[in-house]
């Protein structure tokens, strides 16, 4: 069933919500992308209250199957809010819903955007040439000024305390356990971390998938930070190694910040911003963390046909890109073995 | 592409190059006739069977050696010892002596050099690492 089911129900509870006399629904489109949320533009009318006029919303309501460790909508809308509240270029948040009787699922809503966020855009058009390094170094001013949330918050109380990457290597040996393949790259790369923990920094809101292909570019402006579902306390340089991670590059491998442009951009911006010198070696240590994550995501998205019965090309071909990790974890942790390798080829 | 065997009793042409053929028709026909939002979804079903393709011409061959491989780590016949060696991975089994570990990374390497050359060989080339582990064969 989709939201066009759900017109009158998602009119009233919008009218309410912000003491309008009436809205009236004229549009409503489910927008592309969200492997695993499901985004609905909407186009309406809001006769009166805090709204009143024309307007062009966004309702982020969950895929039919989710993977785990993403937040309920609820606690998206809280996390929204406080980025917003920082000072993040994210969408205004404006409602959050679990009164099943509307959509049928719990759902927020906030301001549309305008920009795209494809990665392959991003990373390769020419006419963004000139703009790439600046544009890096503007996401690492965002990173920093998000990272200026810090526990304990009242509003984000329902975040687990971060007590350092030991109980990720856990749930990511767990959830290799209960796979039916070995992925011995993996576990040489999990005992890596395991082995070479940093000392630890005060934790701060990591958003957790801050990359290229989660953000809006408005021709050249960046107009939003999308996808906040997977937010929690964390390292400061867990978003990082996740941004420079290679499967976010698009295409432009050798530009690491992203596939957008050199680190020293994306770098001097955060550290400008943040007043923190990042160190190389704590970087390397989220790096490496970070294509181990994607792995098991790439390999928790295939299970969705696998386990979950999703009949979806997209998400069960998706599992194949966990090897694409592994050769960057043997690349990353294994130099002398790579240039073993590239002598050969 | 390795040589293609005539079939001992099936109809020609080969499973394979009927796949070629179908991945032909959509990448260069149907595609382009799609509208723009269901581009990817072409992109992809092709992509599934390049994989079939690249699978269906390896067989089973590098497995195989890698399973002789870890025979030869483990110095004991018997299928089984990929779960054994990642486990041994996990617990570090190998970090003691230099000789077994980079013994176990040139195992690793060729994992993954194999499973991508199936899986996504551009990626290979991207990093420089097309023709890597082909040494020696």
């Amino acid at each position: 069933m989709g939201l066009g089911d759900r017109q009158v129900a998602l009119a009233q509870f919008l009218a309410e919500a912000s003491d309008a006399e009436q809205v009236e629904i004229a549009r409503i489109a489910l927008l592309p992308g969200g492997a695993i949320q499901e985004n609905w533009g909407i186009d309406a009318n809001f006769e009166g209250g805090r709204l009143a006029g024309q307007q062009r919303l966004v309702l982020r309501t969950d895929a039919l199957t989710g993977v785990p460790s993403s937040l309920g909508r609820l606690e998206e809308f809280a996390v929204l809010r406080a980025a917003f509240s920082a000072g993040v270029t994210v969408p205004q948040p404006l409602f959050a819903c679990d009164d099943a009787a509307v959509v049928g699922k719990p759902f927020l809503v906030m301001r549309r955007v305008a920009g795209s966020a494809a990665g392959r855009p991003i990373t390769l058009d020419p006419s963004l040439e000139a703009v790439r390094s600046a544009l890096a170094e503007r996401l690492g001013r965002e990173l920093a000024r998000l990272q200026t949330i810090r526990p304990p918050r009242a509003d984000l109380a329902f975040l687990s305390p971060y007590d350092g990457p030991a109980g990720q290597i856990a749930e990511f040996r767990a959830y290799l356990d209960r796979h039916p393949n070995p992925r011995p790259v993996l576990e040489w790369a999990l005992r890596w971390v395991e082995t070479h923990r940093p000392d630890p920094l005060p934790p701060v809101l990591c958003h957790r998938d801050f990359r290229t292909g989660n953000y809006l570019l408005d021709g050249i402006k960046l107009s939003a930070i999308l996808d906040w579902e997977f937010a929690g306390w964390g390292d400061p340089d867990e978003d990082i190694g996740w941004f420079c991670c290679k499967g976010w590059r698009f295409g432009r491998l050798d530009r690491e910040a992203g596939g957008i442009a050199d680190r020293r951009h994306f770098y001097r911006g955060y550290e400008a911003a943040s007043g923190r010198q990042l160190d190389p070696e704590r970087v390397k240590f989220w790096e490496v963390y970070a294509n181990i994550r994607w792995a098991v995501i790439a390999m928790q998205q295939s299970d969705r046909y696998l386990i979950g019965g999703a009949r979806s090309l997209s998400t069960a071909i998706t599992g194949r890109r966990a090897t694409e990790c592994e050769l960057e974890l043997l690349m990353l942790l294994d130099p002398d073995g790579a240039a073993k390798q590239a002598a050969y080829a | 592409m390795a040589p293609r065997s005539k079939p001992l009793m099936r109809d020609l042409p080969t499973t394979l190059d009927l796949l070629t053929l179908a991945r032909e028709l959509l990448r260069d026909e149907l595609a382009p006739l799609l509208p723009p939002e269901r581009q990817r979804d072409a992109h992809l079903i092709a992509t599934a069977m390049a994989i079939a393709a690249r699978e269906a011409t390896a067989g089973e061959g590098w497995q195989r050696e890698i399973e002789e491989a870890l025979s030869d780590f483990y110095a004991e016949a018997g299928k089984g010892r990929l779960a054994r060696f990642a486990a041994d991975l996990r617990n570090g089994a190998f970090e003691t002596s230099p000789s077994r570990a980079a013994a176990a990374r040139a195992i690793l390497w060729r994992l993954t050099i194999e499973k991508l050359r199936e899986g996504n060989p551009q990626f290979l080339a991207a990093n420089g690492l097309s023709d890597a582990g082909r040494q020696g064969q």
